[in-house]
């Protein structure tokens, strides 16, 4: 049984058709990794499945946990746990990113029926991510993503990641313009996620992170479709040969 | 008393008018400036004539004995309490501006021959707190504010009002900066209900290598405006921020002119405006930068967010020079909050109305830690909040 089930996506950005029909499963507890070449529609996907504003459906149909959220604003996918970091993290100057922070998680908490924690029982729960993520600690108290390096903007999304416990985990190019410790520290975010029952959807230029985090599927997306499915296996040979001699399945 | 009785007055009918004698320069400079107008370039965008077309009554001004106090209070324009030991008295202005753009600067000098002085001595930090309580009432009153050279000096301004309705509060400042000094105003006023409106004419001259950092926080409704006149000396600079929330059908803001006379004098002026409902925002600034202001550095900005399609943003930046040796920017932005960073905070599980309002408070942020004093820095944050969250209409 899948946690999310995309069935014949066709979605357009302004006058452009980019999805074409695409299907995937996403199974629980499994890493699913998204390849395929520029414009092959692997950003759009990751932007249909929050409902990003620059998104219009054509048709298809996206069920998470059985039930279709075509319709379903971002707040409330992100609410019931379906989690995109951003290729490119917007700066919000004059936003603290502890308060921001803070205010996702208790949103998060508030919907699930649980109390909200205080700014003492906050800091204390960022305290270990934030170590393990070599985060310096003044990043918490700074405007959010404001003057971030590329690497640090990275690292804030994984720190959002294991702050909000998501089930469905979107990692939209998470490891472009990482350096080797950043990537491996964004890596042992990642990997601490994984609990045999959330989902991760990888999608990447490079088989570089896939080395730390360790698919189980790839899947290949070429103008708007799927069109190859394989296990970790097919990573070594798209290295070499690319993706030109995919052929749809 | 109805102020648009002086229209197109000469010199001998007004001085007959508002019973003044021996000051027929300030009534000569009142005359040729002319009771404004819509058709006033400084008052275009406010409707000054219907505050003016009203009859007001008016108040004797009786000094009173000062009672001890942490902070300045004036009461309807009578100052009434202070500090120990600082000194404020009521004197005639004796360095008035000859050369102010706005001509309620002259009118609320005739109006009032008697100033509020008051010296700031070291590096004294004071709250000046104005009041007001008397309904259909022009209040009138100007303060003069001294302090010491190579001093530091911070005023808190506030102000308050009983339950008073429909009254018409013509005050201003002259401030005179002593060389070397730093004089800093931060202005909080939180207007609502139609208790009052507000005519601000303020003239800052800013002395040789001293600097002048003023702050508005303009929150709510109703109608005020801010016209500010600096001057700046050699190596002079001015740091001015204004930040406007408004919601309702109020129409608020600053129209000022920061004049670089000296050589090496730098500026700063830069706007932020949050409006809602059928606000209009005013920022209608000029920098003039005199053929004496060589190396001049003068740096001018507007931003706005319009909350709402009926909201209006009148913002009109601009830069007269008459030299080539200066480095100088200005620019004005008005539009919606941005899309992007509405929807990076939505894909966190944030409502799209709580992301607004954090958005909103963080525009606002940026100008309000500009206040160096933190209990001061929270104390305006709070009073935008509480503003911003009873007034925002979520649409």
């Amino acid at each position: 049984m899948s946690i999310m089930k995309i069935e014949n996506l066709q979605a357009k950005i302004g006058d452009k058709q980019i999805l074409k029909g695409l299907n995937l499963e996403l199974e629980p507890g499994k890493v699913h990794a998204i390849m395929g070449p520029n414009g092959a529609g692997k950003s759009t996907l990751s932007k249909a499945l929050v409902g990003h504003y620059d998104i219009e459906l054509l048709g298809g149909d996206i069920t998470y946990k059985g039930e279709s959220i075509n319709e379903m604003e971002a707040e409330e996918r992100a609410l019931n746990g379906i989690f995109l970091s951003f290729q490119h993290p917007v700066e919000i100057p004059g936003v603290n990113n502890a308060y921001f922070l803070r205010t996702a998680l208790n949103a998060k908490l508030k919907h699930e029926g649980k109390e909200e924690l205080n700014a003492a029982e906050f800091l204390r729960l960022m305290k270990g991510h934030l170590e393990m993520l070599g985060m310096k600690s003044d990043m918490i108290s700074r405007s959010l993503n404001e003057g971030f390096s590329g690497g640090e903007k990275k690292r804030n999304e994984i720190l959002q990641m294991l702050i909000l416990e998501p089930e469905v985990i979107i990692l939209d190019e998470i490891d472009s313009g990482l350096d080797i410790d950043a990537l491996r520290a964004v890596s042992e975010g990642i990997n601490k996620m994984k609990d045999g029952k959330r989902s991760f959807l990888v999608i990447t230029h490079y088989s570089r992170i896939l080395d730390y985090i360790e698919p189980d599927y790839i899947h290949v997306l070429k103008d708007g479709k799927v069109i190859k499915t394989a296990g970790p296996e097919l990573v070594p040979y798209l290295e070499e040969h690319g993706y030109d001699g995919i052929e749809e399945e | 008393m109805n102020l648009s009785t002086l229209k197109n007055k000469n010199l001998q009918e007004l001085n007959a008018l508002l019973d003044i004698k021996d000051r027929d320069i300030l009534t000569e400079r009142f005359v040729s400036l002319g009771l404004p107008s819509k058709k006033s370039e400084e008052y275009r965008y406010f409707d000054v004539e219907k505050l003016l077309d009203i009859e007001y009554k008016t108040l004797t001004y009786v000094p009173k004995t000062l009672q001890v106090s942490e902070k300045i209070e004036i009461v309807d324009g009578v100052v009434v309490a202070g500090p120990q030991g600082m000194r404020i008295y009521n004197e005639p202005c004796g360095q008035i501006d000859m050369d102010h753009f706005d001509p309620l600067y002259y009118l609320g000098h005739l109006l009032s021959p008697q100033a509020i002085k008051i010296e700031l001595d070291g590096d004294v930090e004071v709250e000046i707190e104005h009041k007001f309580t008397q309904s259909d009432t022009l209040i009138n009153y100007r303060i003069v504010l001294y302090n010491q050279a190579n001093r530091h000096a911070t005023v808190y301004e506030n102000f308050v009002s009983e339950d008073i309705e429909n009254s018409l509060v013509l005050y201003g400042y002259d401030m005179h900066i002593a060389q070397d000094s730093t004089l800093r105003v931060v202005k909080m006023q939180n207007m609502e209900k139609n208790q009052y409106s507000m005519v601000a004419s303020h003239r800052v001259n800013v002395s040789k290598n001293a600097s002048a950092i003023l702050k508005s926080f303009d929150l709510g409704g109703d109608k005020a405006l801010q016209l500010l006149k600096v001057d700046l000396a050699e190596r002079a600079h001015v740091d001015a921020g204004h930040l406007l929330y408004l919601n309702a059908n109020s129409k608020r803001g600053t129209v000022s002119q920061i004049v670089h006379n000296g050589e090496h004098s730098t500026s700063k002026q830069e706007a932020k405006n949050i409006l809602d409902g059928d606000a209009r925002g005013i920022f209608d600034a000029l920098i003039r930068v005199q053929p004496s202001a060589k190396f001049t550095k003068a740096e001018q900005n507007s931003k706005a967010i319009l909350l709402h399609e009926q909201a209006y943003m009148a913002a009109k930046p601009q830069l007269e020079i008459y030299i080539d040796e200066l480095e100088a920017s200005h620019g004005a932005t008005t539009g919606q909050l941005d899309r992007k960073q509405l929807f990076y905070l939505q894909s966190r599980g944030i409502s799209y109305v709580e992301a607004r309002k954090i958005l909103v408070i963080a525009f606002a942020n940026t100008l309000i830690e500009t206040v160096k004093d933190t209990r001061h820095q929270e104390r305006i944050k709070a009073s935008f909040e509480k503003v911003f969250y009873s007034g925002h209409t979520n649409r």
